[in-house]
């Protein structure tokens, strides 16, 4: 017997079903409907996907499916009933539950000084009681619109019914939904996540459903928005939007994964999903068109960072214009093979052109301001161990313990990141002090976080590119501020479920307990505490920006957009 | 240099070129020029006190804290001219003047030396690692302390001797027990916690390898402990420096609003203007 190991069944996705409660008849009546009973997969294969990431849901008239702006990682699928698209004007920010931009006025500033509750966490009645329109079924908080007839009255919508799909661009590429959705009768939907969509897209009648979809409504607005392909003619675009390939890599979930993987101290670039390799044929470019991924080059026996790539940024142009520009000079000489590796850090959504398309439509009448700059002879060194090779690539003006450090802690995901120059930090809290004057007495950060030599990244909300904080808000109160863009939450509207602050992979979301006016804690009727998600909001509603910045003597402390390194360089660097 | 600096400093200098050429001027004529001096340097004084007011207001558009700093310091600056200039070039008369002068040059005094180790600090903190929230440490020195008595106690019921222990009992509880060291950490003249760390090398020649084991982890702990009251003691003098300061600056406030009804009240039967 074996005395030394304990052995135990691996997991599988199967032991993660998205609904637990999925019977064999669901999935038999799935597949015996359209369009499940058309597709090509497997049968079992398909059984296994609908059992492993699907879930039934029932609607009633008026309730909210998808808001306009959220972030979902599902689409939905009708099986019976209808529902409706509000197309324009967009429902108002209070019936989504959200709160309606504001500045405060002047009296309302000033008035701060003698109106702060000295109880920590306190709330106004009408924050913490029952939500207007929602009802809490089965551990489940459902909205709905109030006063549909006025709704239908004042906006433009548009009907869905049985067996039409929607949801699938915004959850395969991860972009905000477009519109917001509610049940036009009572209806029963599909809920597809992510992962089963992605194995959906194995079937080619799908599959070519959603490149339609796509090309059609997604492309066609992206590519006049890439500079790349500024110069081409309309004619030009329509060829080049259909030969382009769609990629998605990495994980949906990246934030659990990382999370569990940065405290094992095993998030690593190795682990990372390969879009392009180094040393590998420069077969075209990948545009990144949502998440992120990051630009390696081998060093030693590992990966050394040189940059990470966003939205909208290119990887390869540089190699496949070398090429071309070489080729027309000398066809037979030596291609460029692609220089470093690009690799998925968290969940990263491309599009490849390949290099004939650029060759034939996008090349050949490139602006000369748009030439990308050539290879300089030392980053084309042979020696991949040359120190001299922690000197190039875009990150050269921070260092490579730097840029391993923003990209390790995935920070080039914040818009809004506090960090600190620690050099110059007297750690005098006047930071901590003037977001808790700001925010009734109670600060919205931890000044405290990983560290990397000088520079310390705090706790405090970065207002992500990619907030995966705001996936799977039941009532949709953690949203981006439809005018500054911050990430922010309405207090009235949420309902303490911790999913935000799970999600968040920067811990920068607390839930607190909430007191009234006298100090005592608010509890439902069953005695439990009345929690609410709290974080860093910018102070977006007060003059001059945010008070953690406008506090520090010192100037240690920035909110710095790391989605780019121009600011954080030229500010390491002063 | 900072472009922020740059004018700072062009004002200060240009405030204190103006400040000597009107004194040049006026000083023989006006005999009402120590008043306007005077007004001047309380106008100033109460500038610089409302920094403090800019930090507990920090909700107002009543920009950043940084720009006041530096407005701080280099106002701060000219008001040595200024009273300069107040005193005529002269060391001042009458005990009750010399404490002015006395409670100005403190306050003048720890400002400076408060920012010059305001700038110096900081990077000796972080230079020494061990980043930790002040207000943290002794949370952080209590558990170093119970794991040291941990390992002294498990040395003597693991390896049936007292060596450890008693080293512990003798040098070292006294060490954990509270912040160490405040001086040298201060003045980072010295390595305060190495004698120890040589004496436990010295007990190990005596001990087994597994009692050996025990020691590099009490060394490690007087490691931990040692950075944590070096980020004590420095951490502390950062906060320490204004608890100086502040109070000096609202005692010369009140010497000098005794000093106003002083000069008003009595100056006309001493035949002033």
């Amino acid at each position: 017997m074996d005395t030394t190991h304990l052995r135990v069944e691996r997991l599988s996705e199967d032991d993660a079903p998205f609904d637990p409660g999925f019977s064999d008849d669901d999935a038999g009546r799935l597949l015996e409907a359209a369009p499940f009973r058309d597709m090509s997969l497997p049968a079992d294969k398909l059984r296994r996907l609908l059992h492993n990431h699907t879930r039934l849901r029932r609607f009633k008239p008026g309730e909210l499916v998808v808001r306009a702006g959220d972030y979902g990682s599902s689409a939905f699928l009708i099986l019976s009933g209808a529902v409706r698209v509000v197309l324009s004007p967009e429902l108002p920010a209070t019936l989504l539950g959200r709160r309606e931009s504001r500045q405060r006025s002047v009296w309302r500033t000033i008035a701060q000084l003698w109106s702060s509750s000295p109880e920590a966490e306190f709330r106004r009645p009408e924050t913490v009681g029952q939500l207007a329109g929602a009802v809490s079924e089965d551990g489940e908080v459902r909205i709905f619109l109030q006063d549909i007839p006025r709704i239908l009255d004042r906006h433009r919508t548009a009907t869905i019914g049985e067996g039409e799909f929607f949801g699938e661009i915004a959850a395969l590429s991860r972009m905000p939904r477009t519109a917001s959705i509610f049940a036009d009768s009572s209806a029963e939907l599909l809920e597809v996540r992510w992962q089963g969509l992605r194995s959906l897209l194995s079937d080619p009648k799908f599959q070519l459903r959603i490149d339609d979809l796509y090309r059609k409504n997604v492309l066609s607005a992206a590519l006049r928005a890439i500079p790349l392909f500024s110069h081409l003619t309309d004619a030009q675009r329509e060829v080049l939007q259909q030969r382009i390939e769609f990629g998605t890599f990495g994980s949906y979930g990246w934030s659990g994964e990382y999370k569990r993987l940065a405290q094992k101290g095993a998030a690593n670039p190795e682990l990372e999903q390969l879009i392009a390799g180094q040393n590998t044929a420069a077969a075209g470019i990948h545009i990144v068109r949502s998440g992120f991924a990051r630009l390696t080059r081998t060093f030693g026996a590992g990966q050394r960072t040189l940059n990470y790539v966003g939205a909208g940024q290119i990887f390869g142009l540089r190699e496949v214009f070398q090429n071309w520009q070489t080729a027309t000079q000398d066809p037979a000489a030596e291609p460029l093979l692609y220089q470093g590796s690009l690799r998925a850090l968290g969940y990263t959504h491309t599009l490849f052109v390949p290099r004939d398309v650029l060759v034939e439509l996008v090349l050949p009448t490139l602006p000369r301001a748009q030439w990308p700059e050539p290879f300089a002879a030392r980053e084309l060194a042979a020696d991949d161990e040359d120190p001299a090779q922690t000197r190039v690539g875009p990150g050269r003006g921070l260092g490579p313990e730097l840029m391993e450090f923003l990209t390790g802690n995935r920070f080039f995901n914040g818009t809004a990141a506090m960090v600190i120059n620690l050099d110059r930090c007297t750690r005098c809290d006047d930071c901590v002090r003037a977001c808790a004057a700001t925010h009734g007495n109670n600060p919205r950060f931890l000044r405290h976080g990983p560290t990397s030599g000088r520079i310390q990244v705090a706790q405090a909300c970065m207002h992500c590119v990619d907030p995966v904080c705001m996936i799977g808000c039941p009532t949709g109160a953690i949203h981006r501020d439809a005018v500054q863009g911050h990430v922010v939450i309405n207090q009235a509207t949420c309902v303490g479920c911790s999913t935000c602050s799970n999600q968040c992979p920067y811990e920068a979301i607390r839930m607190v307990e909430v007191r009234n006016e006298r100090g005592v804690l608010v509890t439902d009727p069953s005695l439990k505490p009345i929690l609410k998600a709290t974080k860093c909001d910018l102070c977006q509603d007060q003059y001059g920006g945010p008070a953690c910045e406008r506090a520090c003597p010192h100037d240690a402390l920035k909110r710095v957009d790391l989605t780019t390194l121009t600011a954080f360089e030229r500010w390491v660097n002063k | 240099m900072s472009g922020r600096r740059v004018t700072g400093s062009l004002l200060c200098l240009a405030g204190s070129g103006v400040l000597i050429v009107l004194w040049r001027h006026f000083a023989p004529t006006l005999r009402t020029l120590p008043y306007f001096t005077g007004w001047a340097l309380l106008a100033v004084m109460l500038f610089l006190t409302l920094y403090n007011a800019r930090k507990k207001l920090p909700f107002l558009p009543l920009g950043r804290s940084g720009t006041w700093l530096q407005l701080h310091a280099y106002v701060g600056n000219f008001s040595a001219l200024l009273l300069l200039a107040h005193l005529s070039w002269r060391p001042p008369g009458g005990w009750f003047g010399a404490t002015l002068v006395a409670l100005y040059v403190a306050v003048a005094g720890s400002g400076i030396l408060g920012l010059w180790w305001s700038r110096r600090v900081p990077r000796r903190l972080t230079d020494g690692g061990g980043e930790v929230l002040f207000e943290r440490i002794p949370v952080i020195r209590r558990e170093l302390q119970t794991r040291a008595e941990a390992l002294a106690l498990e040395s003597v019921q693991a390896g049936g001797t007292m060596a450890i222990a008693e080293f512990y009992r003798l040098h070292l509880a006294d060490f954990f027990r509270a912040s160490r060291n405040f001086a040298a950490h201060l003045t980072g003249f010295s390595e305060p916690a190495n004698p120890w760390r040589g004496r436990l090398e010295d007990l190990g020649r005596f001990l087994t390898p597994d009692q050996n084991q025990q020691l590099r982890e009490l060394s490690d702990l007087i490691r931990q402990k040692d950075g944590l009251d070096r980020q004590y003691a420095l951490q502390w003098s950062l906060k320490a420096w204004l608890f100086v300061h502040v109070p000096l600056t609202y005692s010369l406030l009140l010497a000098t609003g005794l000093h106003v009804v002083l000069v008003h009240g009595f100056a006309p039967g001493a035949g002033l203007p």
